[in-house]
């Protein structure tokens, strides 16, 4: 009863996720100012993190100051800020190691870490990430057990109310938590969130296992997992999801609010605007195939060869909000549709339900309303459809046998 | 039948027939165009969507004239029929047993629209109206950047309108989705009752209730 009083609360208070991507010179010269002011503050302010400067680790890595300017422009674009913003971006990204990082892994694969650690060679996303103050992470830190809890500890008492708490991973609620725990204690997932959660300035959700659940909350999600979002209230939470989440927006969040002090704009599923307000179809570059009618129809076919639509084998670009098809991973080396996968949708609630199957919607097996048996939709429908005409064919044989008669008067 | 209500009638069949038939092919489309032709010539699936949508805005239309219709009707105005009345009730469950018994047992008048049509019927007009707001939902995912052709009120009029079908079918576009084409075939699944179940009158109550989506009248026997 009450899930169903809070589906119906749901629907009468749903957020709308239009995008504004321009708000007029006024509202941009204020924030200007705003930021302005920020930065020279975060700048009297000591570093937490790496004590070189940005541009040091940056040329011992092999990247020009043309190099962070072109970055910086493609950053400034993707936050939805005008040109005017790329001195105070690029000063921002300097200022990054002011600002102290807990990364928490719960439910997942660590697959986000790796997204921003592993590469052929460190991109500048990626080296911007390893700059930051990053005071708790248990896959990349050394000490282990009762030193790490200390460390946990220490991190969170030194910086109360001002550390950004990364999530990565869905939080097991089934049985009071036990399916996960952590630390020397064994505290459940959901405990260590809670307490955490309390003094952090902001939660940043990392990977689709931490915003909406993921694959650990994938039917029939027998350890009750959950994303932050729906065990944790009253503290600011941006989601970012994708499977992998996406360097390149994990590094938008954290500039974001190095240089307002805010969380960025955020849509109906708390998923940053900048990032999340366009849809994988509408930038993709196979797009033209789509129009086209031009399908791969199986796997390394004729159509596959050249580049056609993969919308034939599932994929989900056409309901999925990403901006993949924009920038790319890797400093926009490659991305799934690019290699010739559609799209899961791995960005979206429920994706590995509803979305990374390969075949189009009208041939997925999904679960009826009621629950029970696997059909896919076109299935259910001709079922309806045959159901119809059963019932009409009985009647018709019926009403021929009966023959035509009336009220009140014999056959005739 | 008037013949507003008739031209009505005829704009609908086409164009449900024609979103089914585009529709389907948007949702899984289930013809190849040739290799050989470069894609500038084709536009297949544009072309499909085109006239879906097409169908959908002038079904859209004709909805609200219906709507109009339900309430300030000059002639039989529908709502009076559907109010669950003494008189109403007992009118819809006589003409199923008249159907259920092959036209044995005929008590109510025939010679106007009955309370089972008009229910029939406003069955399919909410079919209809949630195909619109899925279907306008749907729309205006390709319109994420807040922008139009004629102008930035029309996406946030939609969003504003029919963002509430996401978490009404489940919580994820998806759900929309599978929801806007499983109703289709609820839609299919009515007009082959629909038109059985004309047929059916016609040939056994033999009041020529065929001719009333032509000629706008029907024959009805003056009983002693």
């Amino acid at each position: 009863m009450t899930d169903r009083a809070e589906a119906v609360k749901r629907v009468f208070t749903a957020k709308n996720s239009r995008v504004d991507t321009n708000r007029g010179e006024r509202y941009y010269k204020e924030l200007y100012v705003r930021c302005k002011k920020r930065i020279e503050e975060l700048k009297s302010m000591e570093s937490f993190g790496s004590k070189a400067e940005l541009s040091e680790i940056l040329s011992d890595e092999g990247y020009s100051r043309r190099d962070f300017m072109k970055w910086t422009s493609a950053t400034t674009a993707m936050l939805m800020l005008p040109g005017f913003f790329e001195p105070l971006v690029a000063e921002a990204a300097e200022m990054m190691n002011r600002i102290p990082v807990i990364w928490v892994e719960y439910q997942d694969c660590a697959g986000n870490t790796e997204a921003f650690i592993r590469s052929d060679g460190p991109k500048i996303d990626d080296i911007i990430l390893d700059i930051i103050s990053l005071e708790f992470h248990e896959t990349l830190m050394a000490p282990a057990g009762f030193q790490a809890e200390r460390q946990l500890d220490d991190a969170r008492e030194t910086f109360k109310g001002k550390y950004l708490l990364f999530v990565e991973g869905a939080i097991p609620l089934a049985e009071n938590g036990i399916y996960g725990t952590t630390g020397p204690a064994g505290e459940t997932f959901i405990e260590q969130l809670t307490s955490l959660a309390a003094d952090a300035a902001a939660i940043v959700a990392v990977g689709t296992c931490a915003t909406f659940g993921g694959v650990p909350a994938a039917s029939p999600n027998p350890t009750g997992a959950k994303g932050v979002m729906d065990v944790i209230n009253g503290k600011p939470i941006i989601n970012i999801p994708a499977c992998p989440a996406n360097p390149a927006n994990m590094v938008g969040v954290i500039l974001h609010y190095v240089l307002t002090g805010q969380i960025p704009e955020l849509d109906s599923l708390l998923r940053p605007k900048f990032a999340f307000g366009y849809r994988i179809h509408d930038n993709c570059e196979r797009r033209a195939h789509f129009d086209a009618g031009e399908f791969v129809e199986e796997w390394g076919d004729e159509g596959a060869k050249n580049n056609f639509c993969l919308y034939k084998m599932g994929c989900k670009g056409p309901m999925t909000f990403n901006n993949c098809s924009i920038i790319r991973y890797n400093e926009s080396v490659s991305w799934p549709v690019g290699v010739g996968h559609g799209c899961i949708g791995c960005s979206e609630p429920d994706f590995w339900d509803k979305y990374a199957y390969e075949r189009p919607m009208a041939d997925a097996n999904i679960k009826a309303p009621a629950g029970g048996v696997e059909k896919s939709v076109d299935e259910f429908g001709l079922g309806i459809l045959t159901a119809t005409g059963i019932g009409i064919a009985i009647h018709a044989a019926a009403s021929l046998f009966a023959g035509k008669k009336s009220d009140g008067e014999d056959a005739s | 039948m008037t013949a507003t209500g008739r031209v009505i009638h005829w704009i609908n069949a086409i164009c449900i027939l024609t979103a089914v038939i585009t529709g389907l092919y948007i949702a899984h489309p289930y013809y190849q165009t040739l290799i050989a032709d470069p894609a500038v010539d084709k536009y297949v699936m544009a072309w499909n969507r085109w006239i879906h949508f097409i169908g959908a805005i002038i079904l859209d239309v004709t909805l609200i004239v219906i709507a109009y219709l339900y309430f300030f009707s000059r002639f039989e105005k529908a709502y009076k029929k559907l109010i669950p009345t003494g008189k109403n009730v007992k009118e819809f469950f006589e003409v199923i047993f008249n159907l259920l018994t092959f036209n044995r047992r005929k008590r109510f008048d025939s010679t106007h629209r009955d309370s089972f049509n008009v229910v029939y019927f406003a069955i399919l007009h909410l079919l209809l109206v949630w195909m619109l707001f899925t279907g306008l939902q749907l729309y205006v995912q390709g319109l994420e950047s807040g922008l139009s052709s004629i102008g930035k009120w029309w996406p946030a009029l939609l969003h504003n309108a029919t963002d509430w079908t996401i978490a009404a079918t489940g919580g994820t576009l998806m759900d929309v989705r599978i929801s806007h084409h499983t109703t289709m075939w609820w839609i299919v699944s009515w007009v082959v009752f629909h038109i059985y179940y004309q047929i059916w009158r016609t040939i056994y109550w033999q009041e020529g209730d065929i001719a009333i989506v032509f000629g706008g009248s029907k024959y009805v026997e003056k009983r002693r």
